[in-house]
């Protein structure tokens, strides 16, 4: 009871003439840079962070998580429409969403995402809701080497799930936790990495790697592949715009596949440092594996659909219970969001409940209104959505590089930065060139200075006994699971090159 | 280049970084009393970045083309149909033909940016890019180009500094003067 009393209180903050415009704009613009094939939905939230610098805090988080949930959405629609994935996370919907259209069945096919999209995001709120204050409380008990081992597992997740080799994707991590590591260190002052430059001595903020790697990397990539954007022409000609909805009977007979994309979906989701991409692929391979009609998926099935987006839309009420529990990021996107709290002085994690509670519930407020947003603008503005794609990719991403130094410069206000993600731009343009991910990189530099923290402070306080983080059950627990997940993809190619061996 | 070296230049370079970085860690002072410093953490990092080079380089100079770890979504981003049909993962299109002109233009571009949006101000600099690059990348319609550098930059000023209230750099010597008349006609003081 206490707990819907709170929610309505984050209901009413929302509910103001101001807050409400901030959602729908949020909302637009998330479904606009998931629809744009140059533009992802962590560079849109990126890029929509130094509006925020000015504003109030209630109204800064509710543009950047409005844009965050619908950012999970549109591109489902041209993927459905134009066989093209906005975002990473829909090409599981280009195999059974595409291929329906293919059938003549696009306005199911879209109906079918909006059901999924709705009943993901719905429930991973309410599990949200539920589950981020216990996990709080819980977080008040752990002590640094409880949080080192579980921004420890945050990093090894990003790398045993991400799709590149397990060494490049390492690589990418420990570069991005050198880059971390650069300027004054927090426990003795020492000068670390900043060679006589004067601005390295204050760090490397992760928003400018972020906005340098994925913002002007991605420009850098796509020029390099000529800008090769547009809408082709549907598959039997001009495109239909219309959205059908799957009877009940027929979404009831799917309950199964909803509760598994769901689940899994809002599990990848808490996991930090696995988002809505991981979140899709997983459901989807796990529809594959277990669903009833798990042999068709690639066919034009709707389980496929339904899979993917549950998960993908599910994982954003995921990502939130890390953030305002622990304060550990669980996906890019809210990870500019933890930079949105801390530019407004405020650090999520297990305080932030006692702290600033209806910040907390405006957060969860604006989630749920996210998701109906969400599925009213997925339901009525396809057909001025897909008119975007028409825009040309060299003038769309000449206004994103742009963007992009504003929002590194506004921070501090200091042209050098402008260097650094110029230099994070080419570094990441690079790192897609030699098939190097980005995520690791990106997440390295955000859960670095946390990891180093706990690492230290735990080593100072225990005497430099090392053995303390397996020792202690949850830490060592926690470190185990790592391990395992880090050995997992080992295991799998040692026993794919042992079949290559092995004599028939 | 040997195509097997051309595949561990990165690694190489990599590789070469960390030595450079222990060697600058080596450098990192601080009165610890005995606890540990803080040069442990980046110089763990960097061993470890280190090893992973050189099994890299190893693996990828003796071994060829021996299946390698990967991680989840790897596994997972085949199209199930194709796979049962045993179409290979990997026998799709060959992706778009490069452009590295375009590609150097474009790195070239944005480092021009970077100095000139110190020099000339937000305005005068933002002109330039937002009529120069879309040409660049393909854009042949000069017209279009010169409108856009011009109207996007009001807008951009206007949005930003207007209603954001965000500072924005305003140059030097006739470039400030140029973005304060600028400031004053749109209203910001």
């Amino acid at each position: 009871m206490e707990v819907l009393t709170h929610l309505a209180g984050g209901f009413a903050a929302i509910l103001t003439p101001v807050n409400l415009l901030v959602l729908a704009i949020g909302l637009v613009l998330g479904m606009l840079v998931a629809v744009l094939p140059g533009l992802t939905l962590v560079m849109g939230v990126v890029l929509a962070l130094p509006f925020t610098y000015k504003m109030g805090v209630a109204p800064a988080l509710i543009l950047l998580t409005a844009m965050y949930i619908a950012g999970t959405y549109g591109g489902a629609i041209t993927a459905i429409l134009f066989r093209i994935p906005g975002e990473p996370m829909d090409v599981p919907l280009l195999w059974d969403g595409y291929e329906m259209t293919r059938q003549g069945r696009t306005a199911l096919a879209l109906g079918w995402s909006l059901v999924a999209a709705f009943v993901g995001g719905i429930v991973s709120a309410i599990v949200m809701v539920l589950l981020a204050r216990p996990v709080a409380s819980i977080a008040l008990s752990f002590s640094s080497p409880e949080f080192f081992a579980i921004v420890f597992f945050g990093l090894a997740s990003v790398v045993t799930l991400s799709g590149a080799s397990l060494v490049n994707s390492l690589i990418s991590l420990c570069l991005g936790l050198l880059v971390a590591s650069v300027g004054v260190d927090s426990i003795y002052g020492a000068e670390r990495f900043a060679f006589g430059v004067p601005f390295l001595l204050d760090g490397i903020e992760f928003l400018l790697v972020m906005v340098g790697a994925y913002g002007i990397g991605e420009v850098l990539t796509r020029m390099n592949a000529g800008f090769p954007g547009g809408a082709p022409a549907a598959p039997d000609g001009e495109p239909r715009f219309r959205t059908a909805f799957p009877r009940l009977s027929e979404i009831l007979a799917m309950k199964a596949t909803f509760a598994r994309a769901t689940i899994s979906g809002i599990f990848v989701g808490i996991v930090p440092g696995a988002g809505a991409t991981v979140s899709s692929f997983v459901a989807y391979g796990l529809e594959h594996q277990y669903g009833r009609n798990g042999r068709l998926l690639g066919t034009g099935a709707p389980e496929g659909i339904v899979a993917a987006k549950s998960a993908a839309t599910a994982s954003v009420g995921g990502a939130f219970v890390p953030l305002l529990a622990m304060g550990i990021p669980g996906s890019g996107a809210t990870a500019i969001i933890l930079a949105a709290f801390l530019l407004h002085g405020i650090q999520p994690g297990p305080q932030v409940f006692v702290s600033s509670p209806l910040l907390v519930n405006t957060v969860f407020a604006t989630v749920f209104a996210g998701v109906i947003g969400m599925c009213v603008l997925g339901y009525f503005a396809i057909r001025p959505l897909c008119k975007v794609l028409d825009a040309p990719e060299a003038i769309v991403s000449a206004f994103v590089v742009v963007f992009c130094f504003v929002g590194a410069f506004a921070q501090r206000n200091n042209v050098s930065d402008l260097y650094v993600i110029a230099i994070f731009g080419v570094l990441g343009y690079l790192f897609e060139r030699f098939r190097f991910p980005l995520a690791p990189l990106v997440l390295g530099t955000i859960l670095g200075p946390l990891a180093e923290g706990n690492f230290m402070t735990t080593m100072v306080s225990f005497d430099n006994d090392w053995t303390v983080f397996f020792t202690r059950p949850i830490s060592g627990s926690i470190l185990a699971l790592s391990a395992a997940g880090l050995l997992w993809p080992v295991a799998r190619a040692l026993r794919a090159r042992l079949r290559k061996e092995s004599p028939r | 280049m040997n195509g097997r070296l051309r595949q561990v230049l990165p690694h190489g370079v990599m590789l070469a970084a960390s030595v450079l970085l222990y060697w600058a860690a080596t450098g990192i002072d601080a009165d610890t009393g005995g606890r540990i410093g803080p040069a442990a953490w980046p110089k763990a990092i960097i061993v470890v970045l280190g090893v992973l080079c050189i099994w890299e380089i190893v693996k990828r100079l003796t071994a060829g083309s021996a299946p390698a770890a990967r991680g989840l979504v790897n596994a997972l981003s085949h199209n199930p149909a194709e796979v049962a049909a045993g179409i290979e993962a990997g026998s799709a299109p060959a992706p778009d033909a490069e452009h590295p002109r375009k590609l150097a233009a474009g790195i070239a571009l944005v480092a021009a940016y970077v100095v000139a949006v110190s020099w000339t101000g937000f305005f005068v600099a933002t002109v330039l890019f937002l009529a120069i690059f879309p040409w660049v990348g393909g854009l042949r319609r000069p017209v279009l180009a010169a409108l856009l550098g011009l109207s996007g930059s009001l807008v951009l000023i206007v949005v930003f500094m207007r209603v954001a209230y965000i500072s924005l750099p305003l140059g030097e010597g006739p470039f400030r003067a140029l973005s304060l008349a600028l400031l004053r006609a749109i209203g910001v003081t």
